[in-house]
């Protein structure tokens, strides 16, 4: 511990998850500039708070979990939520629907439009399990929440998902103008 | 459709979240079963396309510039990528330095392989073909089988694709894979197998005028460098043929 406060060992494992925290901070508010403000906090909360983190090779569900407050902190802040833990049912209306992507057959826009779609919770489970493969009981710890919420949003969220991008791949495509001589 | 099996059983299993017993239960299931095989499938594809989606997140502009045109931005996108394929490359080097360990380098057969990890991993495996070639195509197939039944051997449970694009593509096309037999006997038999097809070549291919059908056995992703991308920042291995 000693030597952990005086050498901060620590602080290139937790620089080297900076492109992992900011993946998932942009796949939770699709906003490239909170991503970039949520990961400089968590960073920096991190920082002040290393001699918390017993176990070194918890580090990064750790630093996920710090990061899952300061994402909370800010949904309260914006006042959208009057009850945090209701926003599992709440959808981001704000964003573009996935068949505003699909038109334009980008795939990789699409589905993150459809992800941008579901609820929050939801989406936060989503995300950790498939882009970081984290297990069902780290998710569990790092959010919070009990491993069944686990289970029962991430189904909820892939069946949604799965909606959400076959309606838009549906959608017929806009047909595209030639120029004729 | 079949519901004899849970969607959470389903998910659990595309997650790796079941244990050896409940896999080999499952996967003994999907045999007889192709409603069962494809649920799974659809899961799988779905997980891969949100980890395609967010392989390469767009970066946040640096505060108090200004990017114009949005041509910074695009640069930064381009240096991302060749720092990406700079780690790969990097990753080359490490790897094959790892592989003066005899028991690694027996198992790999002196491949070029490539992962991020301290030490590849046999659990999950991607095996690229971008030649046409047919001695290729069938070594892609031989090594596939091997590792496979290298790890029902020793009981472990793997994850592998076999990855073809460019003039690979044509191990998985319609009436010209000289293998389609074979691929499509493995692909019964091996329910963690997963051929996947560039779907940027089949564009490529269609565009040249080509008419390109690809076998029931394969599906798509946009494109095999976003695919390698992705696996080798999950911590797969990636093993060019």
């Amino acid at each position: 511990m000693i030597s952990r406060l005086i050498l901060g060992p620590m602080r290139p494992g937790m620089e080297a998850l900076r492109p992992v925290l900011y993946r998932i901070a942009y796949a939770w508010s699709h906003d490239p500039a909170l991503a970039d403000d949520l990961v400089q906090e968590t960073l920096s909360k991190a920082w002040s708070q290393r001699a918390q983190l017993r176990d070194e090779q918890a580090l990064k569900p750790w630093m996920v979990a710090i990061m899952n407050r300061c994402w909370l902190d800010h949904l309260r802040s914006r006042r959208d939520f009057d009850d945090v833990d209701d926003f599992d049912d709440v959808l981001e209306s704000s964003v573009d629907t996935p068949e505003q992507h699909c038109d334009r057959e980008k795939v990789i826009a699409c589905v993150r439009a459809a992800v941008a779609r579901l609820p929050l919770g939801q989406r936060q489970v989503l995300t950790l399990v498939d882009l970081e493969e984290f297990g069902y009981a780290e998710v569990a710890g790092i959010l919070d929440i009990p491993v069944g919420t686990v289970m029962s949003r991430l189904s909820r969220a892939r069946t949604a998902l799965r909606e959400l991008v076959k309606q838009a791949m549906s959608q017929p495509a806009v047909p595209v103008l030639r120029r004729v001589k | 459709m079949n519901q004899s099996v849970s969607d959470e059983t389903l998910h659990a299993f595309v997650d790796g979240e079941l244990d050896v017993a409940e896999s080999e239960k499952l996967i003994a299931q999907m045999r007889d079963n192709e409603a069962l095989t494809q649920r799974v499938c659809n899961l799988r594809s779905l997980k891969s396309m949100v980890q395609v989606a967010y392989a390469l997140p767009p970066q946040a502009r640096h505060a108090g510039s200004r990017d114009r045109d949005g041509r910074a931005r695009r640069l930064m996108q381009r240096c991302a990528y060749a720092c990406l394929m700079l780690a790969v490359g990097l990753g080359v080097g490490w790897s094959l330095r790892g592989l003066d360990a005899p028991d690694r380098l027996a198992s790999w057969d002196g491949s070029e392989v490539v992962s991020l990890a301290v030490k590849p991993d046999p659990r999950r495996v991607v095996l690229h073909i971008d030649s046409g070639s047919p001695e290729k195509m069938l070594d892609v197939l031989e090594r596939a089988e091997s590792y496979l039944n290298q790890a029902e051997e020793q009981g472990r449970a793997m994850q592998l694709e076999v990855l073809a694009n460019s003039r690979g593509l044509n191990l998985l096309r319609a009436g010209y894979s000289p293998y389609a037999e074979r691929i499509a006997k493995m692909r019964q038999r091996h329910a963690n197998l997963q051929f996947i097809a560039c779907n940027q070549s089949v564009a490529r291919f269609a565009s040249e005028g080509e008419d390109v059908v690809l076998l029931p056995a394969a599906r798509t992703a946009p494109t095999a460098i976003g695919e390698i991308v992705t696996r080798l920042q999950q911590g797969w291995t990636y093993v060019r043929i």
